[in-house]
Formats: C-alpha cells, sequence, structure tokens
C-alpha cells in the first residue's frame, strides 16, 4: 500500500468513528476523541483495532494514551505509515 | 473550577441512573445470611451477582480456618513480605496451590487486582512486546502500565487476530512476546479458546498468560480452571487467579511452570510495597484449596444451574452474551432502561449486576447474574420468575421513569 495522505487517514478515521457518533457531532482535527466526541475508551481501542488492520500497523497503546485529537491520531498514523 | 469539575459529566450521568431509584453502584446490605441471602430493610434478597461461584463464604470448615489462624497469628500481618517477614500460612498456601496446579512455583499477592499489576508488571520488561486481549479486565490493563512494554490489542477470543498481530510486529528485538487472555471473561461469561491460543502463542516464542480469576475451582475436572478443562494445563506459562470468588476470601496466586519465577518477588512493586496478606484471608484461601479439589458436586451443581438459567432466560426471549456458564449476562437497549430494570429486580428480591460502558465490551448495558453452587433449583426458578415479571411491568416502568425524569428537569 503506498503512503496515505492526511486526507485519506482523516476520512478513514472518520468513518470508523461514525457508528460511536450517533448525535452526528462535527468531527474536526481539533476535535478531542473522548472529550468533545464523547467517545468511550473501550470504543477508542476497538477504532484503533480497526486502523492497524486497515494500514498493517501497530499502534501500541501507550501511543495510544498520549492521542487526544483526531488531528493527533491522523499525524501518529502519517508516521507510522511513513517509509 | 474545582478540582472535581472534570468529573461533571460522569456526575450528571450517576445523577440520570440515581433518578430511577438505589445507586446501582453504592448498593448496601443490612446483612449477609448465607452464600445466596442477603437483606435490606426488612427485605430478604436472592444474591445472584456475588460472584461467589461455589458457595465456600460459610462453609465450616473455610471459617473455621479463618477464625484459627486470628487465634494463632492475630488479625494483621502489619507490613509487606520483603520488609516484614512471611508467615507459615503464606508459604503453606503457595505450596497448596502449586502443588494443586502442578507448577513448581506459586506467588500469593493481597488482592486478585494487585495480583495482576505485579505479575505483569515483573514479567514484561521495556524491551518485551504485550499481547492483550481486546475485552481484559481492568487489571491487567493497569499492569500493562506500569511496565515500559509496549503493549498490543487483539480482537476479543481471537487466537488467528493474535497470530496476525504476532506476525505483523516481527521478532522482537533483545525481548518476547508476552500474551494475555482471560479463561472465562467477567463480563459476558464466554470462554476462551485456550488450546488455540497456546498454539499460536508458543508457535512465536512468546509466553502466554491466563487470568482464571473468574475460573479456577469452577472448571477442570479437579477445578484448575479452563486451562485444566481443555487439557492443556501443563503448557501454560502462568496462571493467575483471585481468593475473592470461587476461594471465598481475599487475595491472588499467580503459578508458573517456570521456576525462575520465584526471582520476580524481588521487583514486582505491588507484592513488596504491600501488606501482605492477613493470616485469616489466607487460611480461608488454604481450606478452600481443598474443597476445590474435591468439589465435583459443587462443579456439577453450577454447571445445572447455568443451563437451567441459560435456558429459562433464553424462553423468556432475553439476548444473552454467551452460552451456558455460571455468568450469564442479558443485554439491555441502553443504560437508563437497564438502570430501571436492575432496580426492579433489586425491589422484588433479586440482587444482580448493573454492568454499563466501559466496564462493558462492544459498550453494552448488560443485567449481569453470576450463579452459585449454593443456588437450588428454586432459587434459580425464583430469578426466572422475576425476569418473567419484569417483562411484563417493563413497558410500565417505562413510562413512570420517562414522566419522572421529565418531572426532576
Amino acid at each position: 500500500m503506498s503512503e496515505p495522505s492526511r486526507d485519506e487517514i482523516y476520512e478513514k478515521i472518520c468513518e470508523l468513528l461514525k457508528p460511536y457518533n450517533p448525535q452526528n457531532r462535527p468531527i474536526k482535527m481539533s476535535s478531542g476523541i473522548m472529550s468533545d466526541l464523547e467517545v468511550d475508551s473501550t470504543a477508542v481501542f476497538d477504532i484503533i483495532m480497526g486502523l492497524e488492520d486497515h494500514y498493517d500497523i501497530s499502534i501500541p497503546m501507550e501511543m495510544v494514551s498520549d492521542i487526544k485529537t483526531v488531528g493527533e491520531l491522523t499525524t501518529a498514523i502519517m508516521g507510522l505509515t511513513a517509509s | 473550577m474545582s478540582l472535581f469539575e472534570k468529573y461533571a459529566p460522569l456526575q450528571a450521568r450517576l445523577d440520570v441512573v440515581k433518578k430511577v431509584g438505589t445507586d446501582p453502584f453504592g448498593v448496601k446490605f443490612d446483612d449477609i445470611l448465607s452464600p445466596t441471602r442477603g437483606r435490606i430493610g426488612n427485605r430478604e434478597i436472592v444474591l445472584a451477582g456475588t460472584n461467589n461461584y461455589l458457595g465456600l463464604t460459610f462453609d465450616e470448615d473455610c471459617m473455621a480456618a479463618a477464625k484459627k489462624a486470628i487465634d494463632d497469628h492475630g488479625t494483621g500481618t502489619t507490613g509487606s513480605r520483603i520488609a516484614n517477614g512471611t508467615y507459615e500460612e503464606h508459604t503453606d498456601l503457595e505450596k497448596a496451590i502449586a502443588d494443586h496446579m502442578g507448577m513448581p512455583s506459586c506467588i500469593v499477592f493481597s488482592t486478585g487486582y494487585q495480583t495482576n499489576l505485579a505479575a505483569i508488571s515483573g514479567l514484561a520488561g521495556d524491551k518485551d512486546v504485550i499481547f492483550m486481549d481486546a475485552d481484559a479486565h481492568a487489571c491487567i490493563i493497569d499492569g500493562t502500565r506500569l511496565t515500559g512494554a509496549s503493549t498490543i490489542r487483539f480482537r476479543h477470543n481471537n487466537p488467528e487476530d493474535l497470530d496476525k498481530r504476532l506476525r505483523r510486529q516481527g521478532e522482537i528485538e533483545g525481548g518476547h512476546a508476552l500474551v494475555v487472555i482471560e479463561g472465562m471473561y467477567s463480563m459476558f461469561g464466554d470462554i476462551a479458546p485456550i488450546d488455540e491460543f497456546l498454539d499460536v502463542t508458543h508457535k512465536h516464542g512468546g509466553y502466554l498468560f491466563i487470568d482464571e480469576a473468574h475460573s479456577y475451582g469452577v472448571f477442570g475436572p479437579t477445578g484448575c480452571g479452563i486451562a485444566e478443562e481443555q487439557g492443556v494445563l501443563d503448557k501454560v506459562d502462568f496462571i493467575s487467579s483471585t481468593f475473592s470468588k470461587s476461594l471465598a476470601s481475599i487475595g491472588g496466586f499467580c503459578a508458573s511452570i517456570h521456576p525462575e519465577f520465584e526471582i520476580t518477588r524481588k521487583v514486582m512493586r505491588p507484592y513488596m510495597f504491600t501488606a501482605s496478606p492477613t493470616p485469616s484471608n489466607v487460611s480461608a484461601a488454604r481450606a478452600a484449596v481443598d474443597k476445590i479439589k474435591s468439589g465435583g458436586h459443587l462443579r456439577a451443581n453450577l454447571k445445572t444451574r447455568a443451563f437451567q438459567l441459560h435456558k429459562g432466560l433464553s424462553e423468556l426471549g432475553y439476548d444473552l452474551c454467551a452460552d451456558p456458564s455460571p455468568v450469564i449476562a442479558a443485554r439491555r437497549p441502553n443504560e437508563a432502561i437497564a438502570a430501571m430494570e436492575w432496580n426492579w429486580l433489586l425491589q422484588n428480591g433479586v440482587y444482580v449486576n448493573l454492568a454499563v460502558p466501559p466496564g462493558t465490551p462492544q459498550s453494552s448495558s448488560l443485567l449481569r447474574i453470576s450463579l452459585s453452587a449454593a443456588h437450588s433449583e428454586d432459587d434459580v426458578n425464583q430469578i426466572i420468575t422475576k425476569f418473567k415479571d419484569l417483562k411484563e411491568v417493563s413497558p410500565n416502568l417505562m413510562a413512570e421513569m420517562m414522566k419522572s425524569m421529565q418531572a426532576a428537569e
């Protein structure tokens, strides 16, 4: 798989967040995943597993602890998918 | 802004639940009468949410052992085994469990939570990688946080997914994979295919750690747990469990086929820097180990009751989360309905557990029942009858709840 762009990763994150965002809150790069979108910690890890499988990468839990916003998650995945 | 402002959303959520009735996370019993009966006010309650799987909390031998230990060695240990010494009761229990499991090493801890905190943090170093089941208990998650190891989650009860993630990780330079699963999962009561996890873990050169907190004493011909039930006990690297369920006490243990496990006593902070378990707790657990070894009749009754309840609730149309096991959880539409129903059951004499996200898999809201070998056929029929009545009154309850919540607004 070629390296995904920031926009592609953002779109994928939005897609995975959709089932956990029934009120359709706007998902921005600055949105706090737990604080603004109110996704609970268990669901966050389910989304992470989906991203790991889609991009064939490992996102360790200790890295997830430091990620608060959609933008930070996007940046982390860009780093992990960079060859 | 106060220090507690961050808990405002949680407080609001709790307030909603409380409007429905009793605080489900702060139930106070005025008396505990037996393994299966409690009292709140003047109401006798059937206890169906205690994890007292073998019903040994009132066993005469376990109680006598605890009382004798107090007479012999007092009420407390006043410190850790590292700093303040080991009691005879500690080593006796460690030997009894090691013998029971057929393993050369066993270490006893002060609580079940601390057991996994200690063992996982003692086993995994900076260069190791922990692979943890997605539905792992909080004490496993917290244990990984005490290590410098990377931690990867794999899909629940899915050895193929573990295999994929181990392959993705590749060679772990200077370290090893530590795979952590549970025997029976506490929320849904579903059971791990340990034999398959063993194959995958060992194929990749890793070590398998199983938390049998809800399955030690409950499964296997001699009660060693799911690994024994599946015939692979002698291949499992580490097995932990708690004393607070089938062993009817407080504390926990981790046993290993690796004699080198003993060295971790010198590095596990939740072992070294906390008071050791009291003589009475340890002695009650020691007596319970013997009960477990010869407890085939208890396990047989527990299994019969599990099938009885599972069949009864299934026939009533409840959406149950797993096959029959001592934990039977009914999935409810949402947290408010589950709380309302939980309250009605308590008001009508049946105590179960209300389990809600994020403590539950798949963000589910559950009415969770844990059965006991001390439950009779009549007890289980009583539980089924109450769940039947609940179905009938539920629409009215819902209307009342909506009305009272609107009035409160």
